[in-house]
């Protein structure tokens, strides 16, 4: 009786083990928080040093024509750490779901009296929690690094922006779960979902440069919302539908449908395994 | 590669992702004057790819397979078998050398469909280029080899870590000219880039400015050292190891 009936004291303290087992490990391989944070810098310097070649001391010109702001080092800089958030996110679930599976750990997990809300959501609160440090320490060095100032426009709607949007984000890892169980092949879903959502999300551009079919299937994608809108409040760009609060309203119910939608699909994906090959099956 | 279907499809899907990305991202600063991808700028960046591509695809394939043998216990296995292990080596790098090699000449033809067509000079220059190139790029790999077998866990991110730096101090997607002096001064110490440096500027015929870093005639000398000896000094590294972690009965220990 004990065993089937979870308090939500007790569900709390499972999500809470989880986290804090991830922590601990990942507390053995420090390299990969440095990785974190090094990597947003690398990846918004190509666009700004290619923007300088192509363009020499025309490139802010050049830029505030097409994208509206002059600032392209700070919208490349916000577009690789938000885009490493999402990639982070995609990254440790899907990882963490697939070395479970092959080190033979993931049924005897589905054993467990807890449920698998539990699990997720505690990998959820460590992959929010690795993300946010490593989000604030590469945005604030990168900035430092191309000589901007990272306390510019509104920071606290960014801020507000970027917590509310980590909730849509994590919905979609679920899905993303799912999809790991269904095909078991982590590494190259992951390769490829990561530059998809670099390209749907608009890591170097404004979703608006694309044509008009791929600009509506990028606004169904929720990163897409994140980045733009922290853009928009940090830049003075202008937002998706003009006010901030519009924008967020959207996110909100991004942040209802996405982690419902993608739960609802890793359950139908898991159920479906489990009456064929296992879960455990790689 | 057959039994899992989806990775050969999604390598060449990602190319795609990242070329496009990397067009419109241009075509932001373009503007009069500038030239636009078959100007110039398209051949920096797809033929410092076409390097890139194979680097990373050398650091995951010979250094994260290693690891992955560790992983799933089939390392000491190999090591039992009476094969020789430089074969085994150099059979990942195959697969990298036809697989990457198709997704590069995929990548090309996009490009040149999408944005207009890319300078191809010099070709028989440029190919003996390549040819060393690679060749110093599977030295690496096999070094990452040894760094895997010593490292074990950190090698993925040692593997992820040195595709970006490489990327970067490398040049492999802008021109040297624009990198802070500190960084070009780096970048001077390392053989690759001066592979980049001669490939691209061979293939777009020496424009003004190109080669960047040494006159090509040098350049061609060091990519030749560097193909010819890094192999040599990657293998040997990969002995070195290799002796280390068997006395100490570690090397199918992760």
């Amino acid at each position: 009786m004990m065993l089937s009936v979870f308090s939500l004291k007790m569900s709390a303290e499972a999500v809470k083990s989880v986290f804090l087992c991830r922590l601990r490990i990942v507390s053995r391989y420090r390299g990969w928080f440095l990785f974190d944070m090094l990597v947003p810098t690398v990846i918004a310097a190509i666009p700004i040093l290619l923007g300088r070649a192509i363009s020499g001391e025309n490139a802010a010109a050049r830029f505030l024509e097409n994208t509206g702001t002059a600032n392209y080092v700070a919208y490349m800089v916000i577009g690789a750490n938000v885009f490493m958030i999402v990639s982070n996110s995609l990254w440790i679930f899907g990882f963490w779901l697939r070395n479970e599976m092959q080190t033979g750990t993931l049924e005897s997990l589905y054993l467990s009296p807890v449920t698998k809300l539990t699990l997720l959501a505690g990998i959820a609160l460590y992959t929010a929690f690795r993300s946010l440090i490593a989000f604030g320490v590469a945005f604030t060095g990168g900035c430092l690094i191309f000589g901007v100032n990272p306390f510019q426009g509104d920071v606290i709607l960014a801020v507000f922006f970027l917590l509310i949007g980590l909730i849509p984000i994590y919905g979609i890892s679920f899905f993303y779960g799912a999809l790991i169980i269904r095909f078991k092949e982590a590494n190259s879903l992951i390769n490829l979902a990561q530059w998809a959502v670099a390209a749907a999300m608009g890591i170097y551009y404004p979703v608006t440069v694309l044509p008009r079919v791929l600009q509506y299937l990028c606004m169904l994608f929720p990163p897409t919302w994140v980045n733009q809108d922290i853009r928009a409040s940090l830049l003075g760009l202008s937002y998706f539908f003009g006010e901030w609060y519009y924008d967020l309203a959207v996110l909100w119910a991004f942040c209802i449908v996405a982690p419902l939608l993608g739960y609802y699909v890793f359950l139908a994906n898991e159920k479906r395994i489990k009456k064929n090959e296992g879960v455990g099956r790689f | 590669m057959t039994r899992y279907p989806i990775n050969f499809v999604v390598s060449f899907a990602q190319i795609f992702v990242i070329v496009f990305m990397m067009i419109i991202a241009m075509s932001l600063f373009f503007g009069e004057g500038s030239g636009g991808m078959s100007g110039g700028f398209g051949g920096i960046i797809m033929f410092g790819f076409i390097l890139f591509m194979f680097l990373s695809d050398t650091l995951w394939t010979i250094g994260y397979n290693i690891r992955w043998e560790q992983v799933q216990g089939t390392l000491e296995s190999l090591y039992l078998s009476p094969a020789s292990k430089f074969a085994s080596l150099v059979s990942r790098v195959s697969i990298s050398l036809v697989w990457t090699g198709l997704n590069c000449v995929a990548a090309l033809i996009f490009v040149s469909y999408v944005a207009g067509e890319l300078p191809y000079n010099n070709l028989g220059l440029a190919f003996y280029i390549l040819v060393f190139s690679l060749s110093g790029t599977f030295g690496m790999g096999f070094a990452f080899a040894a760094f895997t077998m010593v490292a074990r866990e950190s090698a993925n991110l040692a593997a992820n870590a040195l595709q970006f730096v490489f990327m970067g101090l490398c040049a492999m997607f802008f021109p040297f000219s624009v990198l802070p002096d500190t960084v070009l001064w780096v970048s001077r110490l390392i053989p690759l880039s001066y592979c980049v440096d001669a490939f691209r500027s061979t293939l777009m015929g020496y424009p003004e400015g190109y080669p960047e870093l040494l006159p090509i005639g040098t350049e061609l000398v060091i990519v030749t050292m560097f193909g010819l000896a890094m192999p040599v000094v990657g293998y040997g590294l990969y002995k070195i190891a290799e002796k280390r972690v068997r006395i100490k009965g570690t090397l199918g220990e992760y």
